[in-house]
């Protein structure tokens, strides 16, 4: 069962620690403002966005096309015996492109948009229903179900894994759109148990084999990009589905798992691990996919349940969470004042750091927690914020010759070049002149904005000595060595 | 530019001066082998399950070609062993090693109650579990544990982002990289010179969880941690975690970084992610690395549709990869000391869809390779008309095949690693 936080604990920790889990952080004043709203109204803002919020501008390209003339298109030249290759090129740069564009629409969203809870319970239906556009090969496709999942990111999860099952990138990524009666493909019938609703142990291969039959007829229009049903592919014949016998369709198979125990319990327990913590425990799995139940699988109210929880805001849970990569990004940015770094730059660090948007490794997503970090993605995460913090200028001198156009030989170098430039932040901003002269003021000031996992007293005591190895003058070059070596730590890691 | 872009990365460019590690650091590299004259293993996964039927082809078989109408290679096609059985057209390079008798083929291998679930499937392979079990270690994670107490962290070493869980253990070992050069802290002093008191103080910083086997962390403010345990990393609280995966890139990444700057393979090797791993792991086997397990992966193998091309590309890829990999090995003397293991998480179904593609299947062949190997083939090639729900049966448990390489080529009690014995193949 889960049991309130008393108004008593609504302090300055309990209400960063919602910014950091509802959403993705926020600077010192944010928090203030969230703080002082009580707890209450702060769940309330996070929780109750407005319907309109989901009605986001897309990205300017995000239409649909006419696939199949696409392919027509490269068909006839290679047939007519011309260069198909160099249309065929040109459809995957677009792809490229796009796809590297809706990575920088979506961190916008996530770092402006005016619903943070919003964008991160999309990102976690995101790593529920993983879908690649690795194999979709197309952003237009990612962009319709990235906006399918956003609109019902807060409603009804039955209803929401019915649109899934319709969803032109799922269907294509777990080979639904090829399933005909003669031959199910069984790819999305197991996902779907494995994965989406029950879990593994939950079903049998049979169970697998007669769900494939109930989702035949599912196919995808090339001409308009857009679901829709053919009704002579698919199976009428009578199946038998974990106990239930009938002309079942998909439907009818999705009303039946999630009306399972073990659904509640699989969606409760993955809710839990994504916004609270990695291991929960069994009791509170299910406390959680009770609520789940009592609410009918409305995700709104349990999501204000989470967060008025005393188990949410317990001291085993706070500032225990690895950030994922995507939140180190929005997150940091935030913190540091800066824009999110360049398109190309972020779309590369998700790769490094192992989450790359609309391209998750497998159907399973992301697995999180400890599985974020190993010493690769840790290495690579504090040479990333020397790069957000002191900009193109850590860059191999190289680089930076061909950004002057120098260097004419490498147009591709030069444009990246061009492509990764970034200011150094304005550390001004954050530390005042008359501070810089005491170095432990310096070193709690910039500690209570960056961190939220707090260090130790060692650890302050090495940033102050730090300062004092530079001192008397402290420039900014040094206060941004310092930011660097803050972010450089184990604890900078987690929120 | 999309290509460039692909592979760019923030890069390294401090030369630094050599660092002396320091009196902690140097206990805790003591090592359970010299780097020299130890075995090595190589792990290579095949991630997504490997039409197996398809790489060791039974050509003479007439329950293949009905099976697979679309799919099938002809006895003209193949590279043919015996009378019976077949390479991959792709597999030129292997079957160069099957002749020279450095390659041994297990057929029909894989486990009681196959899991046809690529998550579940895979954990049970990594963590050489029964299929009604769940255990969190990974096998080789298990092999750290009670083999190479006191080992350098880059005892084990996966080339990759991810640490595969066959490495995670009790005290979490081994170091994951995917480019050497890049696997060092940049502090943002001059690009060249002595070390920055920046990067000075880095050290400092990341070397509080260092060699603290009572498991407390003095640093540790952030409450109760409690007993949290992650899926793969078991006994450590998140930040006790972090902090020692801190310590050990830091530990192990000035070695690395100078073993790649020295050694360089003359060998060509072919593009893609594969062949630069494996160039990866012959560089720091001549480098000397303390290194008894690298563990490489090629993915893309979940083959449900239109099967014939990707397929193909991948054993092409394999071959090229493998074939440079050995070719370098030899060239350094070191052909005799390293041992190459295939696995993927399951073989696909005989029968192919109506997608041109394999479903999940079962049993499927693996591959052991290097100059100590006993080549031929083992086991016997599984029934194609004797099936479980249309997949090939296994004759092999893949623990078999483990607890011979931990056994007679780690020198390693397998029986520690594995919770029990395993019959041994003539492999090694």
């Amino acid at each position: 069962m889960l049991t309130a936080l008393p108004d008593s604990k609504w302090n300055e920790a309990t209400a960063a620690h919602l910014t950091n889990r509802a959403g993705f952080g926020g600077t010192p004043a944010e928090i203030e403002a969230i703080r002082k709203k009580g707890l209450g109204a702060a769940v309330r803002d996070f929780v109750e966005v407005k319907n309109d919020a989901a009605d986001v501008t897309p990205p300017s390209w995000a239409h649909p096309r006419d696939i199949r003339a696409q392919r027509m298109e490269i068909k006839a030249a290679k047939d007519r015996g011309e260069n198909f290759q160099v249309k065929a090129r040109q459809v995957r740069m677009m792809e490229g492109e796009e796809i590297l564009d809706l990575r920088r629409w979506w961190v916008d969203r996530m770092l402006n948009g005016p619903a943070p809870l919003l964008e991160k319970m999309t990102l976690f239906w995101h790593g529920h229903f993983a879908t690649s556009i690795q194999k979709v090969h197309d952003a237009y496709w990612m962009w319709l179900q990235n906006d399918a999942l956003r609109r019902n990111a807060f409603g009804n999860f039955g209803a929401l894994v019915k649109k899934v099952s319709r969803d032109p990138a799922m269907m294509i990524y777990l080979d639904l759109q090829q399933s005909r009666q003669e031959h199910p493909n069984e790819n999305w019938a197991r996902e779907l148990m494995e994965l989406f609703t029950v879990g593994i142990g939950n079903y049998t291969e049979q169970d697998i084999r007669e769900s494939a039959r109930a989702f035949t007829g599912y196919r995808v229009d090339m001409t308009t990009q857009q679901f829709h049903f053919a009704p002579f592919q698919q199976d009428h014949g009578t199946k038998t589905f974990m106990n239930r016998t009938g002309n079942l369709n998909g439907d009818d198979i999705i009303d039946i798992l999630v009306s399972k125990p073990a659904c509640a319990q699989f969606i409760g327990r993955k809710l839990w691990r994504f916004f609270v913590e990695d291991d929960p425990r069994p009791e509170t799995v299910n406390a959680i996919a009770e609520r789940l139940r009592a609410h009918n699988f409305e995700m709104r109210p349990v999501l204000r349940e989470i967060f008025s929880s005393a188990e949410f805001y317990s001291d085993r849970v706070m500032g225990n969470q690895i950030k994922s990569p995507v939140q180190y990004i929005v997150q940091t940015s935030k913190l540091l004042d800066a824009p999110p770094p360049a398109p190309i730059a972020a779309q590369n660090a998700m790769r490094q750091m192992g989450q790359i948007l609309f391209a998750p490794p497998n159907v399973k997503g992301w697995d999180g927690g400890k599985e974020w970090i190993s010493t690769s993605t840790l290495l690579f995460r504090y040479n990333f914020a020397n790069y957000l913090i002191n900009g193109d200028a850590i860059l191999p001198p190289n680089l930076q010759q061909r950004r002057q156009g120098a260097d004419v030989g490498f147009g591709q170098a030069a444009q990246l070049a061009e492509q990764v430039r970034r200011d150094p932040i304005d550390i001004g901003k954050f530390v005042p002149a008359d501070v810089r002269s005491k170095p432990r003021a310096v070193v709690d000031l910039l500690a209570k904005r960056l961190f939220q996992a707090q260090p130790g007293e060692k650890e302050i005591e090495t940033f102050a000595k730090f300062l004092e190895s530079r001192g008397p003058d402290i420039n900014d070059a040094t206060l941004r060595e310092l930011v660097h070596l803050m972010m450089s730590t184990p604890q900078f890691q987690l929120a | 530019m999309l290509g460039a872009a692909a592979t760019w990365t923030l890069p390294v460019f401090l030369e630094k001066t050599f660092f002396a590690l320091d009196a902690l650091a140097a206990d805790a590299a003591t090592q359970a082998v010299t780097g020299k004259d130890g075995t090595i293993l190589v792990v290579l996964q095949m991630a997504g399950g490997n039409d197996g039927l398809n790489m060791v082809v039974p050509y003479a078989d007439d329950a293949y070609h009905v099976a697979r109408p679309r799919l099938r290679f002809t006895p003209d096609q193949v590279l043919k062993i015996d009378n019976h059985i077949a390479l991959n057209p792709k597999l030129t390079g292997l079957k160069s090693l099957y002749d020279e008798g450095h390659a041994a083929i297990m057929q029909g291998v894989g486990y009681p109650n196959p899991n046809r679930s690529h998550f579940r499937s895979t954990e049970i392979w990594q963590t050489a579990s029964d299929a009604d079990r769940t255990v969190s270690d990974g096998w080789l994670g298990r092999y750290f544990d009670n083999c190479c107490a006191g080992a350098d962290p880059t005892v084990g070493v996966a080339i990759g982002e991810e640490t595969p869980q066959a490495f995670a253990a009790k005290k979490p070992t081994g170091v994951t990289f995917s480019r050497p050069e890049q696997f060092r802290f940049r502090s943002s002093g001059p690009a060249n010179g002595p070390m920055s008191s920046e990067e000075m103080f880095f050290r400092q910083l990341n070397e509080s969880g260092a060699g603290d086997e009572s498991g407390n962390v003095a640093s540790n403010t952030g409450g109760s941690i409690g007993a949290i345990s992650g899926k793969t990393k078991n006994d450590l609280s998140t930040l006790d975690f972090l902090q020692r995966t801190a310590l050990d890139a830091q530990l192990s990444s000035d070695k690395i970084l100078a073993i790649a700057r020295k050694y360089k393979s003359t060998v060509p090797y072919p593009q893609g992610q594969l062949a630069a791993s494996l160039n990866i792991v012959a560089r720091m086997i001549a480098g000397g690395l303390p290194t008894r397990v690298y563990y490489a992966s090629q993915g893309g193998f979940d083959t449900h549709a239109g099967q014939i091309g990707t397929h193909q590309r991948l054993m092409g890829e394999f071959n090229d990869a493998v074939t440079a990999f050995v070719a370098d090995l030899k060239q350094q003397g070191n052909f005799e000391r390293v041992l190459l293991m295939t696995f993927s998480e399951f073989g696909r179904r005989v029968q192919e869809n109506a997608n041109g593609g394999t479903d999940h299947g079962a049993a499927a062949p693996m591959f052991v390779l290097g100059g100590g190997v006993k080549a031929g083939l083992f086991g016997k090639y599984p029934s194609l008309t004797d099936l479980d729900h249309g997949d090939l049966k296994f004759n092999t448990d893949f623990r078999s095949v483990y607890g011979t390489v931990l056994d007679r080529w780690l020198k390693a009690p397998s029986e520690l690693v594995l919770g029990r014995k395993f019959p041994a193949l003539g492999i090694v």
